[in-house]
């Protein structure tokens, strides 16, 4: 009677400590954020106030909240770009075997390398590498008399946010040429000796047989590279702080500086929110791909 | 490539597959220059640094690393190999207990429970984050290591059951029906059978998981404040603002701080790939 009984409850036991970790430490967290978003709240005062959609009322008025997410579309274009269309042709060229194996092997690791750095040693090594006049780039443009294209990188508003997405996608592309290439090696390689047979070239194998093979592949790593692109904090707030004058914000930084340095802890509960939103309508999207297999 | 297209190969074609290659090599070169510049000028002196930057280091001085290291990289060190290791193991046990009950036992609500779980994958830590930290303060556990363990695991747990479910599925059921005919009970199938037989996904698993939580950061600001709990992705950052000018040590530092993933990536690299490749996430 008691085995029984055992075996019935068993398998909600195994299932039990991460149900609840998760519901203790990531959901109700995340809806707890809702409900904060509508009051006007700080640390230091303890009593809160029910404010209704007044943080999102200043939230869409604010300037800066808009420049956020308009860096973070520019984010999501920019690693399309290269995490998703040039790592897919790289990726391409490196399975087509053009080079032997060993040649292969060493670029697919050099490009992969990047992508274990920790993201602070990252964003330290290229805030030294953007140092005006000192750093390798300048130093570059400077030895091949281009010194006029060059910048304060990280200090002038108009350059700093291109220069920070550039770092992420210098480490996460070989990423994603790896990954990619998986998705290619999984095509059937008798499709490409019917087409070579025929006397297709390269370039006609790459598009009449890659893309649409690694097609499901592109799109669930196209998501994840908008998710990434729309969560992003990390990179940018060693590098820059959102600075200078709030010309690389992300929504992300945006966020941790209204609750951790403003102390204006409803509103940034409410760009949390907003954070939220559109990672969820990603992510549903990505969920709904991955139950597929 | 075969000879045979070799052989036939035009000129132009030749000049395809050069250009190709010439074009991979500066790739290459702007992917890995920047770590080689990194570790050059970790040996040299500041002045000699930006000086000389192409350079190798005029003498090879090691004595940055001492001072990195007395300067608190150490300490840093210790902590995110505490909650590295602490956090990895409770991912791991607890996402294979997880995927084993919604592979391999009678569960009701089966799917509603598998989405649960994968559910959290796709909440960003940014959005937790105000509610966490008030968590993390009202449990008492700021400014520790609970503070990282906890949050770590629970955000690691829908990727990490996700891979180890999709290796479990491919376990013929069999076996586990085997087992109860012979009197065995769940627990003892998912130690002496499941466990076992996923030791190759759990290996990768761990490898993801550790590798995540080593490198995270946003937690890692907002959930500890004193030098002696910093893991080394935060540590680095008072590491630098502490350091700034004396740039040489500050990247002697950086060394460090990388070479330990380093090392298990080279040594690991196959486990490592196949189990990012497999989970197709960052």
């Amino acid at each position: 009677m008691k085995a029984q009984t055992m075996r019935r409850i068993a398998p909600y036991l195994f299932l039990f400590p991460s149900l609840l970790l998760l519901i203790s430490f990531v959901y109700a967290p995340a809806l707890e954020n809702m409900v904060y978003s509508l009051f006007s709240w700080s640390s230091v005062r303890i009593e809160s106030r029910f404010v209704g959609l007044d943080n999102y009322r200043e939230l869409f008025a604010s300037q800066i909240f808009w420049r956020a997410l308009v860096n973070n579309a520019l984010y999501a274009v920019i690693s399309i770009v290269f995490q998703v269309f040039f790592a897919l042709v790289i990726a391409a060229v490196l399975v087509a075997g053009v080079f032997g194996p060993l040649l292969r092997n060493f670029f697919r690791t050099a490009f992969f390398l990047p992508s274990i750095l920790p993201v602070t040693v990252v964003g330290l090594l290229w805030q030294l590498i953007y140092q005006p006049t000192i750093g390798l780039i300048d130093q570059l443009l400077f030895a091949t008399g281009l010194q006029s294209l060059s910048h304060v990188w990280l200090g002038e508003e108009a350059t700093v946010m291109m220069s920070v997405i550039m770092v992420s996608q210098w480490q996460w592309t070989g990423y994603m040429i790896v990954l990619f290439m998986v998705a290619i090696q999984a095509i059937p390689s008798d499709l490409y000796e019917a087409l070579r047979m025929e006397g297709a070239s390269r370039i006609q194998q790459f598009f009449y047989i890659t893309v649409p093979g690694v097609r499901e592949s592109t799109l669930i790593l196209a998501i994840i590279t908008i998710f990434g692109a729309f969560k992003v904090f990390d990179i940018i707030w060693v590098m820059t702080a959102g600075g200078p004058n709030n010309a690389s914000e992300v929504l992300g930084t945006h966020m941790y500086r209204s609750a951790f340095r403003n102390d204006v802890s409803g509103y940034a509960a409410a760009v949390a929110t907003v954070i939220f939103f559109i990672t969820l309508a990603v992510g549903a999207v990505q969920i709904r791909l991955q139950r597929q297999d | 490539m075969d000879k045979l297209s070799r052989q036939t190969e035009t000129g132009s074609e030749r000049a395809a597959r050069y250009g190709t290659l010439s074009l991979f090599w500066i790739f290459a070169l702007v992917s890995i220059y920047p770590m080689i510049w990194l570790t050059l000028s970790s040996f040299k002196s500041s002045s000699e640094m930006f000086g000389n930057s192409w350079a190798l280091p005029q003498r090879w001085r090691w004595e940055n690393y001492v001072a990195a290291w007395d300067y608190g990289v150490s300490q840093y060190l210790i902590s995110s190999v505490i909650v590295t290791v602490a956090s990895t193991a409770i991912i791991v046990i607890l996402a294979s207990a997880a995927a084993y009950a919604l592979v391999a036992l009678k569960l009701r609500g089966r799917a509603f429970l598998y989405m649960a779980i994968l559910g959290g994958s796709i909440l960003p830590p940014e959005v937790s984050l105000l509610p966490l930290f008030r968590t993390v303060t009202a449990l008492g556990i700021y400014n520790t290591y609970w503070a990282l363990i906890v949050p770590y695991v629970a955000f690691g747990l829908p990727f990490t059951t996700f891979l180890i479910r999709a290796y479990m599925v491919k376990i013929p059921l069999e076996l586990a029906e085997a087992a109860e005919m012979d009197g065995a009970g769940p627990f003892w199938t998912f130690w002496n059978v499941y466990l076992p037989l996923s030791r190759p996904i759990l290996a990768s698993a761990a490898l993801i998981s550790a590798m995540r939580v080593w490198n995270e950061f946003i937690f890692a600001l907002t959930f500890v404040e004193s030098e002696s709990v910093k893991t080394i992705t935060i540590g680095m950052m008072s590491f630098a603002n502490a350091l700034r000018g004396d740039w040489a040590v500050m990247m002697a530092g950086m060394v460090i701080s990388v070479l330990p993933i380093f090392v298990v990536f080279l040594v690991l690299q196959r486990q490592f790939i196949g189990g990012l490749t497999q989970g197709a996430v960052k």
